[in-house]
């Protein structure tokens, strides 16, 4: 391994030559992919197996979740005259929607360590379904909410399509796949908002009148979600090189216990600070989503098809905005290594506040509009430089850590939606001035974020030697290390080593070495 | 002078009321109650798309002769009463009519006659559940409204009639809800099944 000498990072005088052989083709995979068999390229517009169709399953699954979700509040108008429902049932029903899945999220990050992401995600789809489908014959606003609160329960595969494409891509395409597959995925929310209304008016026009109609539309993204999961059992595997199952009988995989996963997760200060974070650009979305086309209609007197448009650009930006914020984060790591991932990350969701601040104070439609759209460029894609991040918190606990980071942007829009958007205590417009400041405020601890081996945003590499393979093995036990059970992390602690950045890489390389073409 | 200066105020906010009227933001507050309407229904609360509203509407006989001149057409509609506003902006009253909701739900519209009209209106399917009363606009021929009668009183307490809208389920849409989500259910486990089945065979071989 060349664990180096007294010089600071010594140890990287080995990598030059290792470096040509962290990834190469393998006659099995259509992708060039690294020794632990994940892909370093990500080709957007291939379905080769398993990699990038992985990452189809993935992101359309979770699309469909998104869609099932978020498929009331466009009919909305419809729903509160047949169930008779009072702006606090709705409200409730909102902030119901959104909070099933924080402890969905934690469940479903250990389901994944566990179980593998195909049968987590395509369990929680099935299992979720019913709620969809239910939603038909909600008569109450109980009803209501509690359809809503379980259909909620769905956005929890977020962690799995995190999980999945963080098992199927390497160290420095994660932050791409991830920021594509979350954010393609977030598209659910804004396409919604124009799918919806769409299929109401379609079966209304057949003859169906007002309250059935929309009764029969939920049947389309429950119906959705059904197949989608079908797809990801059908097709989907949970790692290049197999299933969880099929590898844990055939002894390639070690089956790993619950409460060691969990505690790991836990112990991790840093799944703590990014889970905070997270609430604060994810939740902030999540909120915004639910508040932002009755925001329009209210002060701009916009009928509720156009109001509905602009709330549905919101989402639908997520088709570059958070890719670009996981791309941003590689092409930074390629540079600056994990430093670069921490401060681009900081930077930008601070700015998203910023502009939310903005927001809050424009008074025109048209700087309104714009304000909101940069703004959620800014928010999204700090979306995806968080899962950048991520994937090298935790290398045993990676499922948890993500739930944790997954769950805490829920309670971001829980939390939100209850100190700002509940009741009348403060204008719409207050409320979104208020959010923007504390987005700024709770970006903050990002700072405290320190890695041994590569440096925080203040603070480079350790000064004593700090190894990738001393971080990601101080997760195991001797007793573990001596069964073996460790050979994944140190593989994968291999693997991140380009996490140093080319910019420390090449500060150690002497003048003999052969400069190193591809980290 | 007093006299004077209250005629003087009266003439400005009659001007500006008129000039509101011509620019179409006409207030409530402005239009003159000269209708009288009456509804009648039967005891109970009303079903949505099968009971009737009785509406009987005609200008108020006490009235100066020649008031109702500018009427050209009178529309009829179905209001929230206070208790069906309550925590429901979108139901909301604004003196300003354009952005009124208290009445969005149009009964008939008819042409102006002197004599007393009446209508049995069966509801509409799409009518939500709630409290109503009836008020009857009167338009001049621009469009604008000019005048108005309501089977309430002026502070909208008495004399409200309850409507329960339709469900919109059917019993189809029940069994193809249970049918489905049986079936997602089912289909998973039914997976898991094969999984287990396959990788016993694969170990067997």
């Amino acid at each position: 391994m060349g664990l180096g000498g007294t010089q600071e990072f010594g140890r990287y005088t080995d990598m030059e030559v290792q470096g040509s052989k962290r990834e190469f083709e393998h006659p099995k995979f259509a992708l060039p992919v690294d020794s632990e068999h994940k892909a370093t390229e990500f080709r957007l517009y291939s379905i080769a197996a398993p990699h990038m169709r992985a990452f189809h399953l993935s992101w359309i699954s979770f699309f469909s979740c998104f869609v099932s979700t978020f498929a009331a509040p466009p009919l909305i108008p419809i729903i509160r005259d047949n169930l008779n429902l009072t702006a606090t049932d709705i409200g409730n029903a909102g902030i119901a929607s959104v909070s099933g899945a924080v402890f969905a999220r934690i469940a479903m990050g250990s389901a994944c360590d566990l179980f593998g992401p195909r049968l987590a995600s395509a369990s929680l789809i099935l299992l979720t379904a019913p709620a969809v489908y239910f939603t038909s014959i909600a008569n109450s606003p109980v009803s209501f909410l509690l359809v809503r609160f379980f259909t909620g329960f769905s956005l929890a595969t977020f962690v799995s399509t995190q999980f999945w494409m963080s098992s199927m891509f390497s160290s420095p395409v994660v932050g791409t796949a991830n920021g594509f597959a979350g954010g393609w995925g977030n598209l659910g929310g804004g396409a919604t908002q124009l799918i919806m209304p769409l299929v109401f008016g379609v079966i209304r026009d057949i003859g169906a009148t007002k309250f059935t109609a929309w009764r029969i539309s939920f049947f389309i993204p429950a119906l959705f979600q059904t197949l989608s999961a079908f797809a990801i059992l059908i097709f989907g595997k949970d790692l290049p090189d197999g299933n969880f199952s099929g590898l844990h009988k055939s002894g390639d995989k070690q089956k790993d216990k619950f409460s060691k996963v969990f505690y790991h997760a836990i112990t991790n200060y840093r799944g703590w600070i990014l889970a905070l974070t997270y609430g604060y650009c994810f939740g902030v979305e999540l909120t915004i989503d639910n508040i932002i086309a009755e925001y329009f209609y209210d002060k701009f007197n916009l009928k509720l098809h156009t109001a509905g448009i602009i709330a549905a650009s919101f989402g639908l930006a997520n088709i570059f905005s958070r890719p670009a914020g996981g791309f941003i984060s590689d092409a930074m790591a390629k540079t600056f290594g994990m430093r670069g991932r921490l401060w681009s990350l900081w930077v930008v969701q601070t700015l998203g506040g910023v502009f939310c601040i903005i927001l809050g104070q424009v008074d025109s439609l048209t700087a309104s509009i714009a304000v909101m759209i940069i703004f959620s460029v800014f928010v999204q894609a700090a979306c995806g430089l968080t899962f950048g991040i991520v994937p090298f918190v935790s290398r045993r606990s990676l499922g948890v850590i993500s739930g944790m980071t997954g769950g805490g942007g829920n309670v971001g829009a829980v939390l939100t939606q209850l100190i700002f958007f509940k009741g009348s205590k403060y204008s719409k417009e207050t409320g979104i001035t208020l959010m923007g400041i504390m987005i700024i405020c709770c970006t903050l601890p990002m700072m405290l974020i320190y890695f041994p081996q590569w440096g925080g945003m203040f603070f480079g590499p350790s000064k004593q030697v700090a190894t990738e393979e001393d971080y990601y093995l101080s997760e195991w036990n001797s007793k573990e290390k001596e069964k073996g059970l460790h050979q994944a992390s140190l593989k994968f602690a291999d693997n991140s080593r380009s996490e140093i950045g080319r910019k420390v890489m090449s500060a150690t390389t002497t003048p003999d070495e052969i400069p190193s073409t591809n980290v | 002078m007093a006299s004077s200066a209250s005629g003087l105020l009266l003439a400005s906010l009659l001007l500006s009321c008129l000039i509101h009227a011509c620019y179409g933001d006409i207030l409530f507050s402005s239009l003159q109650r000269t209708l009288q309407v009456t509804t009648s229904t039967r005891q109970g609360v009303l079903e949505a798309g099968e009971d009737k509203v009785n509406v009987t509407w005609g200008l108020n006989q006490t009235l100066s002769s020649g008031i109702d001149s500018a009427y050209k057409t009178v529309k009829l509609k179905l209001c929230f009463a206070p208790i069906s506003q309550k925590d429901r902006a979108w139901r909301k009253t604004v003196d300003l009519l354009k952005k009124d909701k208290t009445c969005t739900f149009k009964i008939v519209e008819r042409p102006y006659d002197k004599a007393v009209q009446t209508i049995d209106w069966t509801i509409e399917r799409d009518v939500p559940t709630g409290s109503y009363f009836v008020r009857v606009y009167a338009f001049n021929a621009e469009g604008h409204e000019v005048a108005y009668g309501q089977s309430t009183d002026d502070r909208k307490t008495t004399n409200f009639f309850d409507i329960q809208a339709i469900s919109g389920r059917h019993a189809s849409l029940d069994i193809a809800s249970v049918c489905f989500s049986a079936f997602s259910v089912v289909s998973l486990f039914g997976f898991f099944y094969n999984e287990k089945r396959k990788a016993r065979n694969a170990q067997q071989k």
